[in-house]
Protein backbone atom coordinates (compact mmCIF):
# COMPACT_ATOMS: atom_id res chain seq x y z
CA UNK A 1 0.00 0.00 0.00
CA UNK A 2 1.21 3.64 -0.93
CA UNK A 3 0.20 6.70 0.87
CA UNK A 4 0.68 10.23 0.00
CA UNK A 5 -0.99 12.15 2.57
CA UNK A 6 -0.68 16.02 3.06
CA UNK A 7 2.29 16.25 0.52
CA UNK A 8 4.01 13.61 2.27
CA UNK A 9 4.65 9.96 0.40
CA UNK A 10 4.67 7.33 3.00
CA UNK A 11 5.41 3.39 1.85
CA UNK A 12 3.05 0.30 3.47
CA UNK A 13 3.24 -2.33 1.55
CA UNK A 14 0.15 -4.58 1.48
CA UNK A 15 -0.05 -7.70 -0.55
CA UNK A 16 -2.17 -6.92 -3.32
CA UNK A 17 -3.64 -3.42 -3.30
CA UNK A 18 -1.99 0.10 -3.19
CA UNK A 19 -4.17 3.11 -2.18
CA UNK A 20 -3.23 6.60 -2.99
CA UNK A 21 -4.76 9.92 -1.47
CA UNK A 22 -5.27 12.89 -3.60
CA UNK A 23 -4.65 16.28 -3.06
CA UNK A 24 -2.92 17.75 0.11
CA UNK A 25 -5.30 16.85 2.95
CA UNK A 26 -7.58 14.26 3.67
CA UNK A 27 -10.75 16.44 3.56
CA UNK A 28 -10.44 17.06 -0.40
CA UNK A 29 -13.50 16.08 -2.13
CA UNK A 30 -12.18 13.85 -4.23
CA UNK A 31 -12.67 10.57 -2.48
CA UNK A 32 -9.28 8.08 -2.01
CA UNK A 33 -8.78 5.59 -3.94
CA UNK A 34 -7.51 2.12 -3.77
CA UNK A 35 -6.01 0.69 -6.79
CA UNK A 36 -5.76 -2.94 -7.03
CA UNK A 37 -3.91 -4.88 -10.18
CA UNK A 38 -6.86 -6.77 -12.12
CA UNK A 39 -5.88 -9.18 -14.77
CA UNK A 40 -2.41 -7.27 -15.24
CA UNK A 41 -4.07 -3.64 -15.18
CA UNK A 42 -4.53 -1.11 -12.55
CA UNK A 43 -7.85 -1.00 -11.32
CA UNK A 44 -9.29 2.16 -9.25
CA UNK A 45 -11.70 1.55 -6.66
CA UNK A 46 -12.99 4.99 -5.27
CA UNK A 47 -13.17 4.65 -0.82
CA UNK A 48 -16.75 3.86 0.05
CA UNK A 49 -17.64 1.82 -3.07
CA UNK A 50 -17.53 -1.82 -4.30
CA UNK A 51 -17.38 -2.59 -7.95
CA UNK A 52 -20.05 -5.01 -9.27
CA UNK A 53 -18.79 -5.65 -12.56
CA UNK A 54 -16.53 -4.59 -15.74
CA UNK A 55 -17.71 -4.08 -19.11
CA UNK A 56 -16.06 -6.08 -21.25
CA UNK A 57 -17.84 -5.91 -25.00
CA UNK A 58 -21.14 -4.67 -26.09
CA UNK A 59 -23.93 -6.52 -27.55
CA UNK A 60 -25.94 -5.54 -30.68
CA UNK A 61 -27.57 -2.16 -31.94
CA UNK A 62 -29.10 -1.01 -29.44
CA UNK A 63 -26.44 0.13 -26.83
CA UNK A 64 -26.20 -3.17 -24.44
CA UNK A 65 -23.21 -3.67 -22.99
CA UNK A 66 -21.44 -6.93 -21.79
CA UNK A 67 -20.64 -6.65 -17.83
CA UNK A 68 -18.35 -9.18 -16.37
CA UNK A 69 -19.57 -10.01 -12.82
CA UNK A 70 -17.69 -8.95 -9.76
CA UNK A 71 -20.71 -9.69 -7.46
CA UNK A 72 -22.11 -12.92 -5.93
CA UNK A 73 -25.60 -11.45 -6.59
CA UNK A 74 -26.52 -10.95 -9.95
CA UNK A 75 -30.15 -10.28 -9.05
CA UNK A 76 -28.77 -6.80 -7.56
CA UNK A 77 -28.99 -5.69 -11.56
CA UNK A 78 -32.43 -4.75 -12.10
CA UNK A 79 -33.87 -1.75 -13.74
CA UNK A 80 -34.21 1.11 -11.67
CA UNK A 81 -30.90 0.51 -10.31
CA UNK A 82 -28.38 3.10 -10.00
CA UNK A 83 -24.84 2.21 -10.66
CA UNK A 84 -21.66 4.27 -10.80
CA UNK A 85 -19.51 3.94 -14.10
CA UNK A 86 -16.02 4.10 -14.23
CA UNK A 87 -13.49 6.40 -11.73
CA UNK A 88 -15.51 9.37 -12.51
CA UNK A 89 -18.48 7.76 -10.70
CA UNK A 90 -20.87 9.13 -13.31
CA UNK A 91 -23.98 7.60 -12.66
CA UNK A 92 -26.31 5.28 -14.74
CA UNK A 93 -29.35 3.64 -14.35
CA UNK A 94 -30.20 0.23 -15.61
CA UNK A 95 -33.46 0.05 -18.17
CA UNK A 96 -32.89 -3.76 -19.08
CA UNK A 97 -30.89 -6.25 -17.50
CA UNK A 98 -30.38 -10.00 -18.76
CA UNK A 99 -28.41 -12.92 -18.21
CA UNK A 100 -26.53 -14.08 -20.96
CA UNK A 101 -23.49 -16.92 -21.45
CA UNK A 102 -21.97 -16.48 -17.72
CA UNK A 103 -22.47 -12.42 -18.22
CA UNK A 104 -24.90 -9.74 -18.06
CA UNK A 105 -26.42 -7.51 -20.84
CA UNK A 106 -27.34 -4.22 -19.33
CA UNK A 107 -29.17 -1.37 -21.15
CA UNK A 108 -28.47 2.01 -19.55
CA UNK A 109 -30.67 4.49 -20.12
CA UNK A 110 -29.19 7.16 -21.10
CA UNK A 111 -27.13 5.62 -24.08
CA UNK A 112 -29.40 4.28 -27.08
CA UNK A 113 -26.98 2.93 -29.54
CA UNK A 114 -23.80 0.72 -30.15
CA UNK A 115 -21.44 3.72 -30.88
CA UNK A 116 -22.84 5.51 -27.65
CA UNK A 117 -21.28 2.53 -25.35
CA UNK A 118 -18.31 1.76 -27.48
CA UNK A 119 -16.11 3.57 -25.45
CA UNK A 120 -17.23 1.84 -21.98
CA UNK A 121 -15.31 -1.03 -22.66
CA UNK A 122 -13.24 -1.94 -19.94
CA UNK A 123 -14.94 0.46 -17.50
CA UNK A 124 -16.04 -0.88 -14.17
CA UNK A 125 -19.21 -0.30 -12.25
CA UNK A 126 -19.63 0.75 -8.87
CA UNK A 127 -22.12 0.73 -5.97
CA UNK A 128 -22.04 2.78 -2.96
CA UNK A 129 -21.34 0.73 -0.22
CA UNK A 130 -24.41 1.70 1.77
CA UNK A 131 -26.32 0.13 -1.01
CA UNK A 132 -24.38 -3.35 -1.26
CA UNK A 133 -26.51 -6.74 0.01
CA UNK A 134 -26.72 -7.34 3.42
CA UNK A 135 -24.78 -10.43 4.47
CA UNK A 136 -25.43 -13.20 6.62
CA UNK A 137 -24.46 -13.60 10.17
CA UNK A 138 -20.88 -15.52 9.54
CA UNK A 139 -20.65 -14.12 5.96
CA UNK A 140 -17.77 -11.71 5.13
CA UNK A 141 -16.74 -9.65 2.22
CA UNK A 142 -13.63 -11.10 0.98
CA UNK A 143 -11.99 -7.80 1.06
CA UNK A 144 -12.60 -7.47 4.73
CA UNK A 145 -11.45 -10.91 5.24
CA UNK A 146 -7.55 -10.11 3.07
CA UNK A 147 -5.27 -8.67 5.73
CA UNK A 148 -6.58 -10.08 8.70
CA UNK A 149 -3.94 -10.95 10.92
CA UNK A 150 -3.82 -14.63 11.74
CA UNK A 151 -3.80 -16.01 15.65
CA UNK A 152 -4.36 -19.29 16.72
CA UNK A 153 -6.84 -20.19 19.73
CA UNK A 154 -3.63 -20.23 22.14
CA UNK A 155 -2.30 -16.93 21.09
CA UNK A 156 0.10 -18.10 18.36
CA UNK A 157 1.02 -15.24 15.34
CA UNK A 158 0.86 -17.41 12.35
CA UNK A 159 0.50 -14.66 9.63
CA UNK A 160 -1.79 -12.53 7.61
CA UNK A 161 -4.40 -13.39 5.03
CA UNK A 162 -3.44 -12.91 1.76
CA UNK A 163 -6.09 -14.37 -0.35
CA UNK A 164 -9.34 -16.43 -0.64
CA UNK A 165 -9.82 -19.37 -2.67
CA UNK A 166 -12.94 -20.30 -4.13
CA UNK A 167 -13.34 -24.11 -4.17
CA UNK A 168 -16.44 -25.50 -5.15
CA UNK A 169 -16.94 -27.01 -1.74
CA UNK A 170 -15.77 -24.45 1.57
CA UNK A 171 -14.07 -21.21 0.78
CA UNK A 172 -10.00 -21.44 1.88
CA UNK A 173 -7.84 -19.11 3.49
CA UNK A 174 -4.37 -18.36 2.42
CA UNK A 175 -2.17 -17.00 4.91
CA UNK A 176 1.22 -15.63 4.74
CA UNK A 177 3.06 -17.03 7.26
CA UNK A 178 5.54 -15.27 9.75
CA UNK A 179 8.86 -16.25 10.12
CA UNK A 180 9.22 -19.91 9.49
CA UNK A 181 6.09 -21.36 10.48
CA UNK A 182 4.56 -23.97 7.83
CA UNK A 183 8.59 -23.95 6.39
CA UNK A 184 7.98 -20.68 5.37
CA UNK A 185 5.19 -21.62 3.17
CA UNK A 186 1.90 -20.71 2.59
CA UNK A 187 -1.18 -22.08 5.32
CA UNK A 188 -3.87 -22.81 3.56
CA UNK A 189 -7.08 -22.85 6.39
CA UNK A 190 -10.40 -24.21 5.09
CA UNK A 191 -13.20 -21.79 6.31
CA UNK A 192 -15.58 -23.58 8.51
CA UNK A 193 -16.82 -23.65 11.92
CA UNK A 194 -13.89 -26.31 13.70
CA UNK A 195 -11.19 -23.98 12.30
CA UNK A 196 -12.66 -20.31 12.04
CA UNK A 197 -13.19 -19.71 15.75
CA UNK A 198 -13.56 -15.64 15.51
CA UNK A 199 -13.20 -13.11 13.20
CA UNK A 200 -12.84 -9.55 14.45
CA UNK A 201 -12.88 -7.28 12.11
CA UNK A 202 -12.65 -4.05 14.31
CA UNK A 203 -9.40 -5.43 16.32
CA UNK A 204 -7.88 -7.32 12.10
CA UNK A 205 -7.50 -10.85 13.65
CA UNK A 206 -9.01 -13.87 12.81
CA UNK A 207 -8.33 -16.44 15.96
CA UNK A 208 -8.24 -20.12 13.88
CA UNK A 209 -7.85 -23.33 15.85
CA UNK A 210 -5.33 -25.60 13.64
CA UNK A 211 -6.54 -29.03 13.00
CA UNK A 212 -4.09 -32.02 12.98
CA UNK A 213 -2.26 -32.16 10.40
CA UNK A 214 -2.59 -29.06 8.30
CA UNK A 215 0.77 -27.82 8.86
CA UNK A 216 3.34 -29.23 7.01
CA UNK B 1 -16.04 -44.72 -22.73
CA UNK B 2 -17.17 -44.89 -18.98
CA UNK B 3 -15.54 -46.72 -16.49
CA UNK B 4 -17.38 -50.34 -16.11
CA UNK B 5 -20.23 -50.55 -13.46
CA UNK B 6 -18.69 -54.53 -12.86
CA UNK B 7 -15.52 -52.34 -11.16
CA UNK B 8 -17.46 -49.83 -9.19
CA UNK B 9 -16.06 -46.53 -8.69
CA UNK B 10 -12.55 -45.83 -8.27
CA UNK B 11 -10.86 -45.10 -4.79
CA UNK B 12 -7.72 -45.55 -4.14
CA UNK B 13 -7.18 -48.31 -1.63
CA UNK B 14 -5.14 -46.52 0.54
CA UNK B 15 -6.84 -43.90 0.85
CA UNK B 16 -10.34 -45.67 1.64
CA UNK B 17 -8.46 -47.76 4.20
CA UNK B 18 -7.23 -44.76 6.08
CA UNK B 19 -10.23 -42.82 6.38
CA UNK B 20 -12.15 -46.42 7.61
CA UNK B 21 -9.16 -46.35 10.14
CA UNK B 22 -10.36 -42.85 11.52
CA UNK B 23 -13.89 -43.93 11.31
CA UNK B 24 -13.05 -46.92 13.72
CA UNK B 25 -11.02 -44.97 16.18
CA UNK B 26 -13.26 -41.55 15.94
CA UNK B 27 -9.82 -39.64 14.62
CA UNK B 28 -9.97 -36.64 12.91
CA UNK B 29 -6.99 -35.38 10.95
CA UNK B 30 -6.64 -33.93 7.94
CA UNK B 31 -6.08 -36.25 5.43
CA UNK B 32 -3.25 -35.27 2.97
CA UNK B 33 -3.94 -36.75 -0.83
CA UNK B 34 -2.56 -36.75 -4.34
CA UNK B 35 -5.11 -38.76 -5.60
CA UNK B 36 -7.32 -36.42 -7.24
CA UNK B 37 -9.21 -39.52 -8.98
CA UNK B 38 -10.68 -40.87 -5.88
CA UNK B 39 -14.22 -40.95 -5.61
CA UNK B 40 -15.65 -39.71 -2.42
CA UNK B 41 -17.45 -42.27 -0.76
CA UNK B 42 -20.10 -42.14 2.05
CA UNK B 43 -17.19 -42.57 4.52
CA UNK B 44 -15.25 -39.95 3.57
CA UNK B 45 -18.31 -37.62 4.50
CA UNK B 46 -16.79 -35.44 7.84
CA UNK B 47 -13.74 -35.77 7.61
CA UNK B 48 -11.48 -32.65 5.55
CA UNK B 49 -8.89 -33.84 2.99
CA UNK B 50 -6.11 -31.77 1.95
CA UNK B 51 -6.38 -32.64 -2.10
CA UNK B 52 -3.24 -31.84 -4.36
CA UNK B 53 -3.86 -28.91 -6.57
CA UNK B 54 -0.63 -29.68 -7.70
CA UNK B 55 1.75 -27.16 -5.96
CA UNK B 56 -0.12 -27.87 -1.92
CA UNK B 57 -2.82 -29.11 -0.78
CA UNK B 58 -5.96 -27.60 -0.45
CA UNK B 59 -8.40 -28.52 2.73
CA UNK B 60 -11.67 -29.39 1.83
CA UNK B 61 -14.52 -30.61 4.24
CA UNK B 62 -16.07 -33.21 2.90
CA UNK B 63 -19.99 -33.10 2.77
CA UNK B 64 -22.94 -35.13 2.31
CA UNK B 65 -23.62 -33.63 -1.20
CA UNK B 66 -20.36 -34.28 -2.44
CA UNK B 67 -20.45 -37.79 -2.43
CA UNK B 68 -19.96 -39.40 -5.92
CA UNK B 69 -17.58 -36.22 -7.07
CA UNK B 70 -14.36 -37.20 -7.71
CA UNK B 71 -11.78 -35.52 -4.61
CA UNK B 72 -10.30 -33.38 -7.80
CA UNK B 73 -13.50 -31.29 -8.64
CA UNK B 74 -12.80 -29.48 -5.28
CA UNK B 75 -9.05 -28.37 -5.52
CA UNK B 76 -8.59 -26.32 -8.86
CA UNK B 77 -5.28 -26.11 -10.28
CA UNK B 78 -5.47 -22.55 -11.23
CA UNK B 79 -6.09 -19.95 -9.09
CA UNK B 80 -6.67 -16.46 -9.98
CA UNK B 81 -5.52 -13.46 -7.53
CA UNK B 82 -6.21 -10.08 -8.04
CA UNK B 83 -9.65 -9.13 -6.88
CA UNK B 84 -10.83 -6.35 -6.42
CA UNK B 85 -12.55 -4.52 -3.37
CA UNK B 86 -15.95 -5.86 -4.59
CA UNK B 87 -19.20 -7.50 -3.75
CA UNK B 88 -17.64 -10.51 -2.99
CA UNK B 89 -18.60 -12.59 0.27
CA UNK B 90 -17.08 -15.53 2.10
CA UNK B 91 -18.99 -17.97 4.83
CA UNK B 92 -16.21 -17.48 7.38
CA UNK B 93 -17.73 -20.36 9.78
Amino acid sequence: MIKTAEGQPSAVFHIFNITIFFGNSMDSTQPAKTIYIHRNQRVHVPDGYLAVGRVIGVHGLRGEVKVELHTDFPERFQPGLQLFLGEALQPVSIRQARPHKGHMLILFDAYHSRSAVENMRNTWLFVHEDHAIELSEDEYWVHDIVGLAVYTDDGQHLGQVADVLATGANDVYIVEPVGLINKGREILLPAIAEVIQQVDLAAGRLIVKLPEGILD
Amino acid sequence: MSRSMKKGPYVQPKLLRRVEEMNRSGERKVIRTWSRASTIFPQFVGHTMAIHDGRRHVPIYITENMVGHKLGEFAPTRFFRGHVRSEKSTRAR
